[in-house]
């Protein structure tokens, strides 16, 4: 019995790496990036980080409610531009006010979500295919609607609709509040309420689900109304940020946003996609995007250099969840 | 005397805190079949894994055909000629029979691959050396359970070289009647002088397919019955729970109330025409084959599946039964047959699975309270005596037993009023059995109306106050296991003997 209360060092040390592992890796490349540059730790670059990781982080709370359902949703740049595009024309063409803009945005990128919703749930096709389909029928819609994917741009946007992008409160950037507000309701539902707890149990093993009476597919259908509204969100904020709808711009985030959903999973004790670790990988994504930058390095090495960094913190986090 | 196939002889095994084998010896003797039965966490595992090499033995030796194995490594083993048949099938679905069968020993030539050889001699080794007769082409995911058993057999001999083969719960996915293909060609092994371990919970298994039986309790070896007769399943009994087990079913000493379900000509898919009644307190049986329409039946009932005709009554009352959470609203609960698969969520803990049907009641404006489900979990993990007695425990590591225990946790942390249980204690062990159908008893006792399908005769005789049973879709009789046996049920279900009181069953 005196071997259990005193565990050797060994496994003290493993008992160390394991509960704070991951930290100790984000630790090591902020280090690294201040060594190198100091402007990296100013608070203005910190600033930076966070308010370029606002698009994404809202992006990914998105994915992160789709793939704890245990599906993936590969349309939500799709919903972005939706937002984008609905809000722009409403102002431009229609002379709506920022607030109505903003609900016809939010509008606008639902109905990707409940084109997902139709296929997953009405025709039972798998998540990938369906979200891949509208993926492809999205993107052609709005090459069709700006004959050949031209932008739209509206210069004299209301000054309520500018600032979501620009505007801010004691200093903190609007955008990042948005973000950091829905991560907070996304924590809530997902983590915390009866809801998530259900989207959990169903993503898990969906046949157990059902038989312990759960409504799967009325859970399915508002997970992928909500979760496309979200990234509209994502793209008002785009959309106030340059002025103009660019077709096809959210797509840029897709593979950004699966990899932190994915960073955030393997963080979790059991492998589970989660609120916080989602944010921790949308930093942690930003912090390495940007340390690489101020190293100045050319655009080229620095894909593939991510890339080797991020590799290589799954392969540590996973390997950690595994001394558990 | 012969010189023994394989004999492990004085095996101590020790983990941090326990000892999982306490001088633990087994000997087989050449083509024989030999069985090995104990309760969970008796020691049947962990000597098959040291069998396998997969364990080091703090002590003792391994001989195979009086040779010394040392040190006992899988690739050791491996070359002595001992081939294991895992209870999990590790076949790759995507794969043809022939592909599954040759993985890892693909036969090459100059060109490449022998595919056309390859598919002739899995066919050939299936169908000669086994029994039975499967497409070198298809694919392991069109095969039934039973197919798939035996491609993995004969991915484990189709070298040739295998002396003694270790089936691990050959049977525990199997339905009952695929488990006579398995027999079989576990029978042509044994003629093709391969010596057989046979480890099983499935005691009639057992005796009928075994020439000699090894019992273990608290890692080692207490018994060993060399004569296989009608008074082995008693003996064995004792001897594996280390008392003498007279009854495990509980008195009935039930009383029923009123009807809470009434059947009226009922028609599902695989199913037509039945009526049945449930009263309050009463345990009533449904047993029939495969294919009898007694699964489709407890769908139904739960709303996986449609029905096409006839009426349903719950508590007096005209019902319908669309989906589960129907069923649940009117306080109809199942316990289904395939625990692992739609019973639990495997990756949640035995707190989360215990609660999740009761998510609502411990929750303020959809918020989880926590404490409060952990409270009732907790709970109910103490009343019926789940172990680890811990609600973080995740249920994919529970033994079937426990893991079934929670599942009616769940249901019973609900007040549901008719409980269906579908082959309620598939893969659990003796002991825990036991307490299975105490818990069942104290439902009914508690005025709940319980029916339980199930494949096993015994079963069915000794929980339930009345029996139907069904044959092709049909309810063709019912039977009083106070004054009928288990033979009678047995020759009803199969249609051997038919119903006393003809087709039709007045209810």
């Amino acid at each position: 019995m005196s071997m259990a209360n005193s565990p050797p060092m060994k496994d003290r040390i493993r008992g160390i790496f394991v509960r704070f592992g991951f930290l100790l890796i984000f630790a090591g490349f902020v280090t690294f990036f201040a060594a190198w540059n100091p402007v990296f730790l100013q608070g203005q670059n910190m600033l930076n980080i966070v308010e370029g990781s606002a698009v994404l982080l809202i992006l990914a709370l998105g994915m992160t409610l789709i793939v704890a359902t245990g599906g993936i949703d590969l349309s939500v740049g799709i919903a972005l531009d939706f937002g984008a595009a609905f809000a722009i024309v409403a102002m431009k063409e229609y002379d709506a006010g920022w607030v109505t803009a903003a609900c016809a945005g939010v509008a606008g990128g639902s109905l990707v979500g409940i084109m997902n919703a139709i296929l997953v749930v009405g025709l039972r096709v798998s998540p990938f295919m369906a979200t891949i389909g509208t993926f492809f029928i999205g993107s052609s819609v709005q090459r069709i609607f700006t004959n050949g994917g031209g932008p739209i741009s509206h210069r004299r946007m209301p000054d309520g609709f500018r600032e979501i992008a620009m505007g801010d409160v004691m200093g903190i950037p609007l955008e990042v509040i948005i973000a950091a507000t829905l991560a907070l309701v996304y924590f809530v539902v997902l983590e915390m309420s009866v809801w998530g707890r259900r989207v959990h149990a169903m993503g898990m093993q969906r046949p157990a689900a059902i038989v312990a009476g759960i409504p799967v597919s009325r859970i399915l259908i508002v997970a992928y109304i909500v979760a496309a509204a979200t990234c509209a969100v994502a793209g008002l904020i785009g959309a106030a940020s340059i002025r103009m709808f660019t077709p096809l711009a959210g797509f840029s985030y897709l593979l950004d946003a699966i990899a932190a959903v994915f960073i955030g999973a393997a963080l979790h004790p059991r492998g589970r996609p989660n609120v916080l670790g989602t944010v921790a990988g949308v930093l942690f994504l930003g912090i390495v995007t940007n340390g690489l930058n101020l190293m100045g390095l050319n655009f080229n090495t620095k894909d593939a250099l991510s890339g080797i960094i991020l590799v290589a913190a799954l392969a540590l986090a996973v390997a950690q969840r595994k001394l558990r | 005397m012969t010189e023994a196939a394989l004999s492990l002889q004085e095996i101590v095994k020790t983990f941090p805190g326990v000892r999982a084998l306490d001088s633990a010896s087994l000997t087989l003797q050449p083509s024989e079949i030999h069985g090995l039965v104990g309760e969970n966490g008796a020691g049947k595992s962990t000597i098959i894994k040291v069998l396998a090499g997969i364990y080091t033995p703090d002590s003792g030796q391994l001989r195979i055909a009086g040779q010394h194995i040392h040190p006992i490594t899988p690739a050791s083993v491996h070359d002595a000629g001992i081939r294991f048949i895992h209870q999990e099938l590790h076949l790759v679905p995507h794969f043809t029979v022939a592909e599954a069968i040759f993985m890892g020993q693909e036969l090459a030539g100059p060109f490449g691959l022998r595919k056309g050889q390859m598919r002739h001699r899995a066919e050939e080794f299936l169908h000669d050396r086994l029994g039975v007769t499967i497409h070198g082409n298809r694919l392991v995911r069109d095969l039934g359970t039973a197919e798939r058993k035996l491609v993995q057999i004969a991915r484990a001999l189709i070298d040739g070289q295998a002396k003694v083969v270790v089936f691990d719960e050959p049977t525990a996915p199997l339905a009952s009647a695929e488990v006579k293909t398995l027999m079989d060609a576990i029978f042509r092994l044994k003629q093709q002088e391969i010596t057989i371990l046979y480890v099983s919970h499935y005691l009639n298994e057992i005796m009928g397919i075994c020439d000699r039986v090894t019992v273990f309790r608290n890692g080692r070896n207490v018994a060993v019955f060399d004569d296989v007769d009608d008074a082995l399943g008693p003996k064995m009994i004792s001897a594996m729970v280390g008392r003498d087990l007279d009854d495990i079913y509980p008195a009935r000493t039930r009383s029923f109330a009123e009807t809470v379900m009434t059947l009226d000509k009922l028609t599902g898919p695989g199913f037509e025409d039945v009526s049945l009644s449930l009263r309050k307190g009463e345990i009533l049986g449904v047993a029939g084959l495969i294919g009898s329409g007694r699964e489709e039946l407890v769908d139904t009932l739960y709303g996986l599946a449609r029905a096409k005709g006839g009426t349903l009554h719950l508590h007096g009352k005209r019902a319908r039964i669309r989906t589960p959470s129907d069923a649940i609203a009117q306080g109809v609960v199942l316990v289904p047959r395939d625990r692992r698969n739609d019973g639990l969520v495997l990756p949640m803990t035995v707190g989360e699975n215990i609660t999740l049907a009761t998510l609502d009641e411990d929750a303020t404006f959809g918020v989880e309270n926590r404490a409060h489900a952990r409270t009732r979990a907790a709970r109910k993990v103490s009343e019926l005596d789940i172990r680890p007695a811990n609600t973080g425990a995740i249920v994919r590591f529970l033994s079937g037993g426990n893991q079934q225990k929670v599942v009616l946790a769940r249901w019973l942390a609900r007040d549901a009023d008719i409980f269906v249980l579908d082959e309620p204690t598939v893969g659990v062990d003796i002991g825990a059995r036991a307490e299975i159908y105490s818990v069942v008893n104290r439902l009914a006792q508690d005025g709940a109306g319980v029916l339980v399908s199930s494949s096993d005769p015994g079963e069915l005789i000794g929980l339930c106050d009345r029996i139907l049973v069904m044959l092709r879709g049909r309810v063709v009789a019912e039977l009083d296991p106070a004054r009928q046996s288990m033979d009678d049920l047995i020759a009803l279900s199969t249609g051997a003997t038919n119903a006393p009181q003809g087709q039709e069953v007045p209810v």
